[in-house]
């Protein structure tokens, strides 16, 4: 019997994600002794046409990373999903939109103007030139992918079967997807293929925490030297463990954490949350002068809530594209 | 399983039949998928409307309904009922209100029938999210917590044990087999919980009390014995509330028992350890106006008759050596290891009953009270005429002479508070009386502006204090005190022109203010204060003997100024409320909409632990998880909110629920 055939590809992402292909070490003997990769692009040679030129579904499955910015990411992605059986969302960036899905407070035209215009301080572009679709040069037109005002995440374009969360997703969950698929054992359609409890499940510094969780004063984790065993949400350093799933590592509290950085958020939140930044806010808006709260002016709450920093950043950095806000609205 | 969704609508006859097209409305959800049968029906709230729902769920084999008719505040509860009695889990039915909301709000009928159709839809999508939720019951707790051991908290605790159940029970006779009856009976308990070291309050100070001038302390006397030996009655002196958490019917209280450090058991109140007692400090108990022991009872007669050790004073407490009530206590009653304790009671029921307090004349500077010898508040003056009190019922000046003219100023700092207490026209007219009774020559002048004397007894008295030579001054409020050095001067305006008038003592009527444990009793139990600082009552008409918090009751001045007959009253009427709703032996049905915490979700983050307002919700550290107690949930939504990882849900408002509303309305 013919062995099943894999794809990889990539989209809009920082190749973080092939990495964590290539990360699976030895194992990757053991995935190719399995399956045939048949189209790979970041590590082997294939074209497009090749894909064109398959059968419908004759991929078993295609892992895609990056989120969808550009028309060429949207057309290979529909391309996948036509000759594949199965598609997972492989990362952060192709779950929710990941770290480019930040563009989405922006639009084309003033992410052009701060990489491209004179405001830009690492380049000089005197004629003011901009990337375009069509340009035609003496030895005829040039064309480049056309660039979207908003980055969408994958299943906003296409289908998506499951999901393999992080940035980038710890290869030992990578293995296991690709040990359910070939075994037939997989869950309900829609799945992010990872552990459902948030991160202080696993988290060894969750016995720091005290019973009432309050906080007065917040800090930023580049001000702080954190302290190795406390938990950061009970010190003031925001930390998006509570609303984002375990997962990232095999065991212990997590890579993150393990390196003393709080939890940026980037496996996702828990099956029923459906926008992090909405439930952090809401989580922290919670425990932010909990004591004497009712005594407190507009303007003092004001002040304390003020204290956190870029909080759309903060709380959507992996998540704005798949969020209830999705973008900024621009005029 | 196919749901089977019935949809009706009510014309509430003419109030929607008139303003919005129902039977379009009907048509239209009746083509909505598992929607088996739509309907409207002219009064749905009628009994031949609810035999119609109730024939409609049985036949139509319904499995959820939606009803669109007026505000839910009007008749859910009557649909739940008619649900339930059909065979259908009530949570299985929504209401949509499209009288209020649409009928008489929306005067163009196309755009009335269009909302209202919307609100429907909305409803139906709703309704298939919605899951059937069971009541639960639990036992209910009888007893009461009154706080407080004032006039108000003594009438209700007496009101509350006076009588029991009876209870039959039928057993067989194992060897006849005939029943046998067993009878017994079952007693409300309450705990009386007092701040000081007796019950009695500010009334058990007062030497003669209005309207009937009768000495307060020979009055309460019988009811305070009472009390104190009724075996139901678990008087707490001394301590104070710390924590509440629960709801009507179940209430756990903490109470903090002061360490008195003379046993109330072993002391027969004999006294003899007072007078070897080396220390001597002002005693408020009379205003500062005598001194006292470090061991002391507050007044002569105070009840329960033990006395307490200050340790603040007390030189043994305080690592000197002195041992000296101990050694004159023929009783073994004094014992220094005597520790605080927290002691904890379950309870059905609250009545707050912690009284007032008279506010401080200082803040009132041109009355010259703090600053010049003779000058008094009325409670003072009270604890002078008194034969319990400091110089055994006269009325002397600082330097032990007899005054010879006295003025009483009413209505102090009455502007500043912003409220008229009530019943301070009345107790000055009645000290005037007592002064004028024990000096007959005696000057008394009254200031006043106005005067409140609204009883039926009232303007009697007043009469009465008239005819035995007080003069009664109206002064437009300007009144002030100065001194020449020898005698006071209280000047004053009528009608503009300046006056004055040398006077010995002077004695001030201050407002009556909210006791100072007010605020931490209202956090504890999360119940609303009034813009004066008195508690709230749910109605100030209809209900003015209850908080707006179930199971929480107020009574006497802690609710607002009143004298010694209406907080009887009020308290009374309290603990009669308490006796029909908190039956012996009766089951009470636990609030259905509560949170729950999924388990397989919540990662132990604590975030919604601290949060309730109720203490409901505990961490379980061997699971790592938080888990809420269904007693005492009472399905605020806070923690919901809060929950970072979803894990935490809201019977019956979960956010498929609310979802599905909202996406129909804002299709």
């Amino acid at each position: 019997m013919a062995k099943p055939k894999v794809a990889f590809y990539w989209c809009a992402s920082c190749g973080g994600c092939e990495e964590a292909i290539v990360d699976l070490n030895e194992d990757i003997l053991k995935v190719v002794e399995l399956v045939d990769i048949v189209f790979w692009p970041c590590a082997m040679d294939f074209k497009y046409q090749d894909v064109r030129n398959m059968k419908d579904n004759e991929i078993t499955v295609a892992f895609i990373n990056g989120a969808i910015r550009t028309d060429e990411q949207e057309e290979m992605a529909n391309l996948l999903r036509k000759k594949s059986q199965l598609v997972i969302a492989f990362g952060a960036c192709s779950h929710m939109g990941g770290i480019p899905g930040l563009a989405n407070f922006w639009d084309k035209e003033t992410i052009f103007e701060s990489s491209y215009g004179k405001d830009c301080p690492s380049v000089d572009n005197p004629d003011n030139i901009v990337p375009l679709t069509i340009s035609s040069v003496p030895e005829g037109e040039l064309k480049l992918p056309a660039f979207h005002n908003t980055v969408k995440s994958l299943d906003q374009v296409i289908d998506v079967d499951y999901y393999i969360p992080g940035c980038s997703p710890a290869p030992y969950l990578t293995m296991k997807a690709i040990g359910a698929i070939l075994a037939g054992e997989l869950p309900k359609k829609g799945t992010v293929l990872a552990p459902e409890k948030s991160l202080c499940d696993v988290c060894e510094r969750n016995e720091t925490k005290p019973e009432k969780m309050s906080l007065t004063k917040i800090k930023r984790i580049s001000e702080v030297i954190a302290d190795p065993e406390k938990c950061f949400l009970a010190e003031g350093i925001i930390c998006l463990g509570p609303v984002t799933i375990a997962g990232c590592t095999n065991e212990g509290s997590g890579r993150c954490i393990t390196a003393n950085m709080p939890c940026r958020g980037c496996y996702g939140p828990p099956p029923k949350i459906t926008d992090v930044g909405v439930k952090m806010i809401s989580a922290l808006a919670s425990i932010i002068g909990l004591e004497g709260e009712e005594n407190m002016s507009e303007e003092e709450v004001e002040q304390l809530m003020s204290q956190i920093e870029d909080p759309a950043g903060y709380f959507y950095r992996f998540s704005l594209p798949k969020s209830l806000l999705r973008r900024k609205r621009m005029n | 399983m196919q749901e089977r969704i019935g949809v009706f609508v009510c014309k509430c006859s003419t109030n929607i039949g008139n303003k919005i097209d129902v039977d379009s409305i009907v048509s239209d959800v009746s083509n909505i998928e598992n929607v088996v049968t739509a309907k409207s029906h002219n009064v749905l709230c009628s009994n031949e409307g609810l035999e119609f729902l109730m024939n409609e769920i049985r036949e139509g084999n319904l499995s959820r309904m939606v009803i669109a008719a007026c505000t839910p505040k009007m008749y859910e509860q009557r649909f739940m009922n008619v649900c339930e009695a059909s065979g259908l889990n009530p949570y299985l039915f929504q209401m949509t209100n499209i009288r209020e909301q649409v009928a008489w709000v929306t005067p163009d009928k196309d755009l009335a029938t269009e909302k209202a159709k919307t609100l429907c839809l909305a409803a139906i999508n709703r309704i298939s999210f919605q899951e059937s939720i069971e009541k639960k019951e639990i036992e209910v707790q009888p007893d009461v917590l009154v706080i407080g051991g004032g006039v108000a908290g003594i009438e209700a605790t007496l009101t509350l044990t006076s009588r029991g159940r009876k209870i039959i029970l039928v057993e067989e006779d194992d060897d006849s087999g005939t029943p046998e009856l067993k009878q017994s009976a079952q007693f409300r308990k309450v705990y009386l919980v007092e701040k000081s070291p007796c019950i009695a309050g500010f009334s058990g100070r007062f030497e003669e009390v209005y309207q009937t001038m009768e000495c307060a302390p020979c009055m309460l006397a019988p009811e305070l014995q009472e009390v104190l030996q009724k075996d139901n009655v678990e008087t707490l002196t001394y301590s104070e509330v710390e924590e509440i958490v629960g709801s009507f019917g179940n209430f756990t209280v903490k109470i903090r028992r002061k360490a008195r450090y003379v046993s109330e058991e072993a002391c027969i109140g004999c006294n003899a350890c007072f007078e070897p007692c080396p220390v001597e400090v002002m005693n408020q108990n009379n205003l500062g106006l005598s001194k006292r022991k470090a061991i002391y009872i507050p007044y002569a007669g105070a009840l329960p008759n033990v006395p307490v050790i200050d340790k603040e004073n007390c030189l043994h407490l305080n690592g000197k050596e002195c041992n000296a009530c101990e050694q004159a206590c023929a009783f073994g009653a004094i014992n220094f290891e005597d520790k605080e304790q927290i002691i904890e009671r379950n309870v059905g029921a609250i009545i707050l009953a912690i009284g007032s307090k008279l506010s401080d004349p200082t803040q009132y500077p041109q009355f010259g009270y703090g600053k010049f010898d003779n000058v008094l508040s009325a409670i003072q003056i009270e604890r002078l005429n008194a034969t319990n009190g400091p110089t055994g019922g006269k009325i002397l000046l600082k330097n032990g002479q007899e005054p010879k003219s006295i003025a009483f100023i009413y209505c102090v700092g009455r502007k500043e508070i912003g409220y008229c207490s009530g019943i301070c026209c009345m107790y000055m007219s009645a000290l005037a009386q007592h002064v004028k009774e024990k000096l007959p020559d005696v000057k008394i002048y009254s200031f006043y502006t106005d005067l409140c004397l609204p009883k039926k007894e009232h303007q009697r008295i007043f009469e009465k204090v008239l005819n035995k030579g007080v003069e009664f001054i109206r002064s437009d409020g300007s009144e002030y005190v100065d001194s020449d050095g020898k005698q006071l001067i209280v000047k004053y305006k009528i009608e503009s022109s300046k006056k004055s008038q040398l006077i010995d003592m002077v004695v001030l009527a201050p407002p009556i203010e909210p006791n100072q444990d007010i605020e931490k009793l209202a956090k504890l139990l999360e119940i609303p204060l009034d813009e004066n600082g008195f508690f709230s009552e749910e109605h100030i008409l209809m209900k003015p003997y209850a908080a707006p918090l179930e199971g929480v009751f107020i009574a006497g001045t802690c609710q607002g100024p009143k004298d010694i007959g209406d907080s009887v009253s009020q308290a009374s009427a309290a603990a009669g409320k308490i006796l029909s709703k908190l039956m012996l032996g009766e089951k009470l049905e636990l609030e259905p909409i509560v949170a729950e915490i999924d388990e397989e979700i919540c990662c132990g983050c604590n975030i919604c632990i601290g949060l309730c307002p109720f203490s409901a919700i505990n961490r379980d550290s061997e699971r790592n998880i938080a888990i809420i107690d269904d007693t005492l949930c009472r399905g605020c939504g806070t923690c919901v909110a809060a929950c970072p990882s979803g894990a935490t849900k809201a019977r019956n408002f979960t956010l498929e629920q609310i979802s599905a509303e909202i996406r129909e309305v804002a299709k």
